[in-house]
């Protein structure tokens, strides 16, 4: 069952020619089959419009979507191997949770595919994935939302689609709900190993759950990689702060030598980074490093390059604590301490050290 | 599950084209009944409406005779502007008289259930046979009606009076009580959207009641009020049986004309001319009554 | 409940304004009991024999049967084809909406004499005759409108996701509208029904203009009320008023009840 999607510069404009709006601009991605791609961004960002692109429920301005290699751009919903589950889960209300699941299975174009018995042991497959089997005979209004939720998902499962696609359906659960439905997904991407399409607005919830991640902001895709890559190598400022980074230096560049690039900070001193694109002595740059990687003990590093500044204030937060520091041109950056040792007082200087592969360079 | 992969193979089939033979399967009985049965006889109005009348045949042609003639000769002019008034006064009234019961249903009740009730209750006299309605008017207001003897027996008069029945009062009168549960229905569908702590928030910042109705309910309320104003308004305009049941001999209003001109004058020209012109004034009203809706609804 | 002002004020203007709305209606019910030949006052006694004679009076059963007919044909014009335009107005996005949904609701505030008038010209320029057909084209025009507002009303407040969600899932339209739309649209419907019945059974101002040899039953009775009064027309507008009681009160546990509180 494989199934891998490629989105080629799609383009949506919404409304008329200068007035229109463009809600999707030049996104092209490739999905690998049996894949966990999460579209991320806010609202507004075009992920969803992306995804309902993919799903057949909008068409494209310009550019083309690729199932399998066979162009599918302007194929209608109907016609398509997916199937979605939506934000507002759009169940049935007047069916049970079994006639729900079983809709896709009783329609027209699947008769003679299926035998009655054949639907109802599909259903009952399906209802036990998403562990509903008891909830068989109750209509929507009778179920918890969680419990809604988990029927959507059986819904687009049962017609065994080889990619399911997500939008944002876990908006409306509480935080523990939607941290045990966030499990409950990946367990079962795990189990029917097919591609999963994901559009939300919560970066926790995509960097736990995909295997890789699409930034999106403004229409455009921003950035396209592993959760890991992400997290540790953001590539503009928008990303930095979009999955939470707090710690953004402005520098100027000052030596470049391969990969390794030596920084110049407001206050004179230098700072080693590690850059993936060219860059040119004299440019202005972001740069980025996350609090857990700040070294408190500062002597005997080689290549680590040394950091000063105040100390503002200080939270214990059980297993570590967090310092806040200002640098000398005002910003201020958050600092681990893993040892969770207290500091002598609050308005001290203070330094902490930094290794270079640890120090990500933001040009955008 | 190769639904997909056995559709790809053969003549694709393609979401726009599908979108646009299904808009055209939903529009297009509407589309062809509405200019069967509007547009078409509403230009036939305006090809009569341009010819005259030689005694008992119709002659075509394209005179602006009878314009000149609604505009300038009386009563036509006279008429529009006299049912007009009617009509404004007719929604004035049902406006003024609805508004408590509206208020009462909104912020009063608190069950679901009374609501429900209340709404039934309002809504059955508007369902009464409009005819009967008026006819009932007829047996209170008259010589001897429920009113003139009621007075006598309570010795406030001795003679039964005239003046309740056949003249304007009594005209307006019966149209504000026909439409007045349509203007309840239309200002309370608007004031059930206001959500009570806005009241109880304005309250509680120290407005009186009458502050919170003028600043708070009433500016929400606008766009409920105009739209039961305007059928209210359209309905009392082109009223023709009150005016014949209830009204005096010099109380006509301009459907009447019409109707009489169809009739016993057989002037269908000018019947038409006035029909074209009652026409685009209710385009008129319509565009201007959805630009002030649109304009003063709040989002709540 | 001290909201705005004192509730027993409120309640009083409320319940004055109510029996003001209530008041003729009662003044029909009991004079259709009244033994006197007049149809006021005074109150004699009373009888059941006006009826007997309204039952017994031809005129007015055959008018019945006409309203009950000229009321079908109305239904089985404005609900489909408002049905289908409240759709197209709900999901799609043409040139010329706007302009569309004005011609719709049009009727809404055009006097009900202007629909019939120009009808009428139609009628006499391709020489149809005038007969109880031409009502319930006249009728079904005026009153497309009644299932467009209840309908549309009802589709926006269902939101496109169910619509979508069948579709992603594979239906056909067809399937689409039997199964999900239908459903969901049924008591707007049912609800609009009803208002197009009974406002069909008491039109005046279209029919007036375009009715033949035959005649309605708010003709009859206009014609009846023009030359007399007798109590004939309180039991006409009694059993009338019964009638909607009951239709009314249908159509609105079916429109309101059970919907829109999923």
């Amino acid at each position: 069952m494989s199934a891998t999607i490629s989105l080629q510069n799609l383009r949506k404009t919404f409304g008329d020619g200068q007035s229109g709006h463009l809600a999707v601009d030049d996104v092209s991605l490739e999905i690998a089959a049996g894949q966990f791609v999460s579209l991320l961004g806010s609202s507004g960002c075009g992920k969803t419009t992306t995804l309902r692109i993919v799903a057949g429920l909008e068409s494209p301005t310009s550019g083309r979507v690729l199932f399998d290699g066979a162009d599918i751009t302007h194929l209608p919903a109907s016609h398509r191997d997916m199937r979605m589950m939506f934000q507002d889960l759009a169940l049935f209300p007047h069916m049970s949770v079994e006639e729900n699941v079983a809709f896709g299975l009783r329609l027209k174009r699947m008769r003679g595919k299926l035998s009655a018995d054949e639907i109802r042991r599909r259903v009952a497959t399906y209802l036990d994935i998403v562990r509903l089997g008891e909830m068989r005979k109750r209509m929507p209004h009778q179920l918890s939302g969680g419990q809604r939720q988990r029927v959507a998902l059986a819904r687009a499962l049962a017609t065994e689609p080889p990619v399911v696609l997500f939008d944002e359906p876990l908006g409306a659960l509480d935080a523990s709900l939607r941290r045990s439905t966030q499990a409950e997904l990946k367990r079962i991407h795990r189990e029917l190993g097919k591609t999963f399409i994901y559009v939300t607005h919560d970066q926790d919830e995509a960097l736990s759950m995909s295997d890789m991640v699409a930034v999106m902001s403004g229409g455009r895709l921003i950035q396209y990689d592993t959760p890991e890559g992400i997290y540790e190598r953001p590539r503009t400022r928008f990303v930095a702060q979009f999955i939470g980074a707090k710690n953004l230096i402005s520098a100027r560049v000052e030596k470049v030598t391969g990969s390794e690039v030596l920084l110049r900070l407001a206050d004179g001193t230098h700072l080693g980074a590690h850059a993936e694109e060219s860059l040119v002595p004299g440019q202005e740059v972001t740069a980025v490093f996350r609090a857990d990687r700040a070294l408190m003990q500062v002597n005997g590093y080689t290549d680590a390059s040394l950091v000063s500044g105040i100390h503002v204030q200080s939270m214990f937060l059980g297993n570590r604590m967090e310092h806040i520091v200002r640098l000398v041109d005002g910003s201020e950056v958050t600092i681990h301490d893993a040892q969770a040792r207290p500091l002598p007082g609050d308005g001290g200087p203070l330094q902490f050290a930094l290794r270079p592969q640890h120090v990500q360079i933001l040009t955008k | 599950m190769t639904v997909q992969a056995d559709i790809l193979t053969e003549n694709a089939p393609d979401m726009r084209r599908i979108e646009r033979r299904r808009a055209l399967f939903w529009l297009l009985p509407p589309i062809l009944w509405f200019v069967g049965f509007m547009l078409v006889p509403y230009a036939i109005t305006l090809f009569y409406s341009f010819g005259r009348m030689d005694y008992v045949q119709f002659v075509a042609g394209f005179s602006l005779d009878n314009y000149v003639k609604v505009l300038t000769v009386q009563p036509y002019a006279g008429l529009i502007l006299r049912s007009a008034k009617i009509g404004l006064l007719t929604a004035f009234w049902s406006t003024l008289l609805a508004y408590p019961v509206a208020i009462a249903m909104a912020f009063y009740l608190s069950s679901e259930c009374a609501k429900h009730i209340l709404y039934i209750l309002v809504i059955l006299p508007w369902w009464a046979s409009y005819l009967v309605k008026a006819y009932a008017w007829k047996t209170i207001l008259g010589t001897h009606g429920l009113l003139n003897e009621g007075l006598i027996w309570l010795g406030v008069i001795d003679e039964p009076l005239t003046v309740f029945l056949y003249n304007d009062f009594s005209i307006i009168l019966t149209l504000t009580y026909i439409f007045t549960p349509f203007a309840v229905l239309s200002i309370y569908a608007q004031l059930e959207r206001l959500p009570l702590s806005l009241i109880e928030a304005a309250r509680d910042l120290g407005a009186t009641g009458w502050e919170t109705f003028i600043k708070v309910i009433w500016p929400i309320s606008i766009p409920g009020v105009l739209a039961g104003g305007v059928i209210t308004f359209s309905l009392g305009f082109g009223d023709f049986i009150a005016p014949a049941l209830l009204g005096g001999a010099d109380s006509i209003m301009i459907s009447s004309v019409v109707i009489s001109l169809l009739g016993v004058a057989n002037d269908r020209p000018l019947a038409a001319a006035i029909g074209v012109a009652i026409i685009l004034m209710a385009m008129a009203l319509l565009t201007v009554s959805q630009y002030l809706e649109k304009r003063t609804q709040v989002r709540l | 409940m001290t909201r705005l002002g004192s509730p027993y004020l409120i309640w009083s203007v409320a319940g004055a304004i109510m029996l003001f709305l209530y008041l003729p209606i009662l003044v029909i019910i009991v004079f259709s009991f009244n033994e006197g030949r007049n149809a006021g006052l005074p109150f004699t006694g009373f009888t059941l024999s006006w009826y007997e004679a309204a039952l017994s009076n031809r005129q007015i059963v055959r008018a019945i049967w006409n309203s009950v007919l000229v009321a079908g044909g109305t239904i089985l014009i404005a609900v489909p084809i408002g049905l289908m335009a409240a759709i197209a107005m709900d999901r799609f996005s043409f040139p010329g909406k706007d302009m569309f949904r004005r011609l719709v609701l049009l009727p809404l505030v055009l006097p009900g004499i202007i629909t019939g008038i120009s009808l009428l010209n139609f009628y006499v320029m391709l020489k149809v005759p005038l007969s109880l057909t031409t009502i319930m084209l006249g009728q079904g025009t005026a009153l497309i409108c009644i299932t467009v507002t209840e309908v549309f009303a009802r589709l926006q407040q269902l939101g496109r996701s169910q619509y979508e969600a069948a579709y992603d899932l594979g239906a056909s339209e067809f399937e689409i509208f039997v199964k999900v739309t239908l459903p969901n649209i049924k008591t707007a419907l049912i609800g609009s029904t009803l208002i197009i019945l009974s406002l069909s059974l008491d039109e005046i101002a279209v029919t007036f203009l375009l009715t033949g040899r035959d005649n309605t039953l708010p003709m009859v009775l206009w014609s009846i009320l023009r030359r007399e009064a007798t109590p004939l027309v309180n039991v006409a507008g009694t059993v009338m008023i019964a009638l909607t009681l009951v239709l009314v009160t249908i159509g609105l546990r079916l429109s309101r009840g059970n919907s829109g509180r999923h």
